[in-house]
């Protein structure tokens, strides 16, 4: 268990901006026609992401979900190819197949998200049976909304994952909404621990704006599971900037608070300098330097080729490139 | 050599690779100490144990992806689906995710899962437990389909397919199970997306898979009496299927016969159809005729079903009807 050093705290509010600045300029990129598809950005919940991100081992798997670009190069992918995938161009980290939704990279156990909400609930379930069988000790954080535990396939795999005590990090992001959906007006409680207890799961509910309590509480779990004790459960309370496609929905003062007062980088900011950890310039250094990092890598994307038209036929069947598609 | 039911090809094959290779496992319902819902894998559990013949709660969804998630990470997972109509209730985890990870990640990851399912009617199973599931897959790219018809190919295919790194369904049609022949011991092969001429012939050919081979079979021999020789080919592999034996075979008896027992529109015999139209028209003498399951669900009552089910002699009423055209 990593205990919050001054350099852990720095390095994780370092990582905190990057996310920060990585989608600000997908954003924008998106709005300028550079960025196809759709885009979901983990705006608002980077304390939630950083704290998984710094105790996940390399070995660990992840499954991160639709908001975790951040979480993507935090895992150890170069960011810069993660931003190509996101351009769509050939130099992605999946050469341009899979995009914001699919994104993963085998080489750091980052197993890609599937924009089917939920399904990979089980995967990650088989992901940590297949280490269990083989006695390697790793374990697998599964990132998944609130708006997700309506789908048959959480269910199924707490039930199981308790059952088989398979080492999996349930990391529920309950920023209080579906697309539109606020979640305890469609399900049983607003309190998702309260299913995983059902499950006999231990679970815990933890402020994921606030950094140290994430931290110290993703630590807690991650020791639980690599103790041999089985699957975990955290509910992270937390916000996303994004509204709807069409705009915020939601009530002002629920938006004065999450995303001025309860904001995340803010409150780390202050907690370091009370802490006296940091001083505002060297905070103010760090904002700096990050930004230079993520634009070379929105420049290596624009400048990336796009993908070779003769290989979106490639790689449907493993081994069995001679059937025509 | 040992005379043995497909019930028992099976369960040789499964132990021959259990024996071979550690990563390979079982899941499924019931399969446990009782041996599965057909005695597939009476047993294993007691030569291997709970942890590689793994007992499930009735989670389809969570068999597919615990097998799919333990399978990206080196395991040879084997599931049971008890009936193939249950294969609705893990569609997403085959088709959104199994048969799409190796494209979608481009090639980072690969699902070697075999999923086996007990498919077929004409027992009074009704709607829920007769159903031919191929039809349903037919418009996947990366999923596979293995139909074998005989013990001695069945465990030779299964083996092959336990091999394979694609997602494979494995067929079994519930009135073969108790079929009978010869089976050498221990381990062989049979090889995957090749067809087998099961009778030669030079008038007619009917291209068909599982159960309906018996009854081409029998057509064939009656209609032998009336002077008309049919070639039967047995597909074996359903998806993707063998291109090669089936169009030679027709460009040399210039007469074409599709039997399933699935529906007729939209599944595999839609298919066989359409390609023989396109790759060898000119060598047609007739229309290519499709003898299929009615566009019905499957009755419950055995007089319904059999006006639903393809048969010996529908399949002999178009062998002549061929003839005349
Ligand atoms: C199975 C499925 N149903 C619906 C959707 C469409 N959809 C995408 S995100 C979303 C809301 C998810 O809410 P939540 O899990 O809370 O995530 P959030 O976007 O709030 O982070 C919906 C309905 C989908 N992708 N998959
Ligand atoms: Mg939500």
């Amino acid at each position: 268990m990593s205990d919050l050093t001054p350099e852990r705290y720095l390095a994780m509010y370092r990582d905190m901006h990057r996310i920060r600045k990585f989608e600000t300029a997908l954003e924008l990129e998106f709005k300028r026609g550079n960025v196809p598809g759709m885009l979901h950005t983990g705006l608002g919940q980077e304390a939630t992401q950083v704290a998984i991100a710094h105790t996940l081992r390399t070995v660990d798997g992840l499954f991160p979900d639709h908001r975790c670009h951040g979480l993507l190069f935090l895992k150890g992918t170069p960011g810069k190819l993660i931003m190509a995938e996101l351009f769509g161009k050939a130099t992605g980290i999946c050469s341009g197949k899979g995009g914001s939704l699919h994104s993963a990279d085998a080489t750091v156990n980052n197993f890609g998200d599937n924009s089917i909400e939920g399904s990979f609930m089980v995967t990650a379930l088989g992901v940590a049976l297949g280490w269990k069988m083989q006695g390697e000790d790793r374990l697998v954080a599964v990132m998944v909304g609130d708006g997700t535990s309506g789908r048959g396939e959480w269910h199924e795999s707490m039930n199981l994952a308790s059952v088989w005590k398979a080492p999996v990090l349930y990391c529920c992001v309950n920023n209080g909404y579906a697309i539109s959906t606020a979640v305890g007006f469609s399900h049983a409680t607003e309190n998702l621990v309260d299913f995983a207890t059902g499950y006999k799961i231990p679970a815990e509910q933890v402020d994921g704006n606030d950094l140290p309590a994430a931290f110290a509480a993703t630590q807690r779990a991650a020791e639980h599971i690599r103790s041999g004790k089985g699957p975990y459960f955290l509910e992270y309370k937390t916000w996303r900037w994004q509204g709807l496609f069409k705009g915020e929905f939601r009530p002002p003062e629920e938006v004065q608070y999450w995303k001025v007062e309860h904001e995340p980088i803010k409150l780390a900011r202050e907690d370091l300098l009370q802490r006296e950890w940091a001083s505002e310039d060297a905070l103010d250094q760090i904002a700096q330097e990050v930004d230079e990092e993520i634009e070379g890598w929105v420049k290596f994307a624009m400048e990336s080729p796009s993908p070779d038209p003769n290989k979106a036929t490639a790689n449907v069947y493993a081994g069995w490139e001679d059937v025509q598609p | 050599m040992t005379i043995m039911t497909t019930v028992q090809a099976i369960n040789d094959a499964l132990g021959v690779k259990m024996a071979e290779d550690k990563s390979v496992y079982l899941l499924g319902e019931d399969i446990g100490w009782m041996g599965g819902d057909f005695g597939v894998t009476r047993g294993l559990y007691d030569e291997f144990g709970g942890e590689r013949v793994r007992d499930t709660p009735l989670s389809e969804a969570a068999i597919i992806g615990a097998a799919v998630g333990s399978a990206m990470v080196g395991m040879r997972p084997v599931a049971e689906i008890m009936f193939a109509d249950f294969l609705t209730e893990c569609y997403d985890q085959l088709v959104n995710n199994a048969a799409k990870m190796h494209y979608m990640f481009d090639g980072q990851f690969r699902a070697p899962i075999v999923v086996r399912a007990a498919c077929g009617g004409g027992f009074g199973g009704g709607p829920h437990h007769s159903q031919q599931a191929e039809g349903w897959f037919m418009n996947v790219p990366g999923m596979v389909m293995v139909a074998p018809t005989n013990p001695y190919d069945t465990k030779g295919m299964l083996i092959a397919s336990i091999e394979d790194d694609n997602p494979i369904l494995f067929l079994e049609h519930k009135a073969l199970y108790g079929k009978k022949m010869e089976v050498p011991e221990g381990k062989y092969t049979v090889p995957l997306r090749k067809a087998k001429v099961a009778r030669e012939g030079k008038d007619v050919t009917i291209v068909t898979a599982m159960k309906n081979v018996y009854d081409a079979l029998a057509a064939a021999e009656k209609a032998a009496a009336e002077d008309i020789s049919v070639e039967v080919i047995d597909l074996r592999t359903i998806r993707p299927w063998d291109r090669e034996t089936v169009l030679n075979s027709i460009r040399k008896t210039g007469r074409a016969i599709v039997v399933t027992e699935s529906p007729k529109t939209g599944g595999l015999a839609a298919d066989l159809s359409a390609v023989i139209s396109e790759e060898a028209f000119g060598d047609l003498k007739a229309p290519v005729a499709r003898v299929c399951g009615l566009d019905t669900p499957i009755p419950f009552s055995l007089p319904l079903e059999k006006v639903i089910l393809p048969d010996e002699n529908k399949v002999l009423a178009a062998i002549k009807a061929q003839m005349k055209g």
